[in-house]
């Protein structure tokens, strides 16, 4: 019994984290991000208003200000003013939880 | 004939292999604890001379005996100079005393070295030796204010050194036609590439901040301004201003130099 909780434990992760890859894209794709950046892998993500998103997990700074880690992205993401009083990135009402899947999927670009 | 060039090639593939197994058994010793062989310091100082000095035999000398000219000298040797080279009775500062090569002593480097290839080497610097291009920081006019001085320094005791007043006033920049590709030669006098990946110029092109490849096409640049050449070269020389929060800090950019990186990174992606 035991042995069989541990296949399906270690058949289901590497498809988990395709879900959730998966489920980060779209919403990458349903807030817009792509108009204006450029991200790997996400249709469309192909603007050039801010700057490329491309291998943003091995990026120091976000938004040139925050050292980049999963809570400060979180942060940026659903209130970038409250970083940067003068960006032009929007508020675009993320949720927590939407927030945090993009930012894991964002920061396992290298 | 044929059989000659077969044995040259098989000696030059396994020249090639040694020295690249050479370099990957991290036999050489990088530490700056680690003196030159004398052998291999004499070859480096010769290769380094000679180099000098076929580029800069065609440099036309101004007049230096001038006091002026050496009086602004004195006051950029001041600022530049004394932390690495020490002077007449002055130590160098503690850190430029680890440098390897050790930086030399300019009493003796004005005593046997022609004006012109102290200007070049003050202008263009000397790859990893530590010894700074001065061209971007340092006004043309300076540069030759600096070797003036620096052709003095063997005629001062010690003492005359220490009395001696220096004019700190700077030589004006004057006006220049805006030049892309010494933009270019300009971005890697300001270290950007530490920072950005920037396509085209070689160096660590870390992710530290966003990368500039695709600049000349981007809507917004700072977070917040158009990107047009003027905002452009305006937060090149005053990230702080625009940003206050930012961790990119004001790098002392010129006006000029500004306006040529802003020409060349505005062609970045087009």
């Amino acid at each position: 019994m035991r042995a069989w909780l541990i296949l399906a434990l270690v058949m289901s992760s590497p498809a988990h984290a395709g879900d959730e890859k998966d489920k980060a894209r779209l919403l990458l794709r349903q807030f817009g991000c792509g108009s204006c950046h450029r991200i790997p892998e996400v249709a469309d993500a192909v603007g050039d208003v801010g700057p490329s998103l491309e291998k943003f997990g091995a990026r120091s700074y976000i938004a040139g200000i925050l050292p980049n880690n999963t809570d400060n992205l979180v942060r940026f993401i659903r209130d970038p003013r409250s970083v940067d009083s003068r960006t032009a990135m929007p508020n675009l009402g993320v949720g927590e939880a939407h927030a945090r899947a993009m930012a894991a999927y964002l920061r396992s670009l290298r | 004939m044929k059989k000659a060039l077969i044995v040259i090639g098989a000696l030059l593939v396994a020249g090639a292999a040694a020295a690249a197994g050479l370099l990957y058994s991290g036999v050489y010793d990088v530490s700056a604890l680690a003196q030159h062989l004398g052998p291999t310091f004499r070859v480096l100082d010769v290769a380094m001379k000679r180099s000098v000095k076929v580029r800069s035999k065609d440099i036309v000398v101004p007049p230096l005996e001038n006091p002026a000219l050496i009086a602004r000298g004195r006051a950029r040797f001041e600022e530049h100079c004394v932390q690495c080279h020490g002077a007449p009775g002055v130590a160098p500062h503690a850190f430029a005393l680890g440098l390897t090569p050790a930086a030399a002593n300019l009493v003796s480097t004005g005593e046997l070295w022609p004006a012109q290839d102290i200007y070049w080497v003050v202008r263009h610097g000397l790859k990893m030796t530590g010894m700074p291009a001065w061209e971007f920081r340092i006004p043309d006019e300076d540069l030759w204010a600096t070797v003036a001085f620096v052709k003095w320094l063997p005629k001062l005791s010690p003492a005359d050194y220490a009395a001696m007043k220096g004019d700190a006033s700077r030589a004006a920049e004057g006006t220049h036609p805006v030049d892309p590709e010494r933009g270019r030669l300009a971005i890697r006098q300001y270290a950007c590439v530490t920072c950005h990946k920037i396509p085209g110029i070689v160096g660590a092109n870390a992710p530290v901040g966003p990368s500039l490849a695709h600049l000349g096409v981007r809507k917004i640049i700072g977070g917040h301004l158009p990107n047009t050449p003027g905002n452009l070269a305006a937060f090149l020389r005053e990230p702080r201003k625009y940003k206050p929060d930012g961790a990119m800090p004001e790098l002392g950019v010129t006006e000029r130099d500004a306006r040529d990186m802003a020409a060349w990174l505005g062609q970045q992606g087009r």
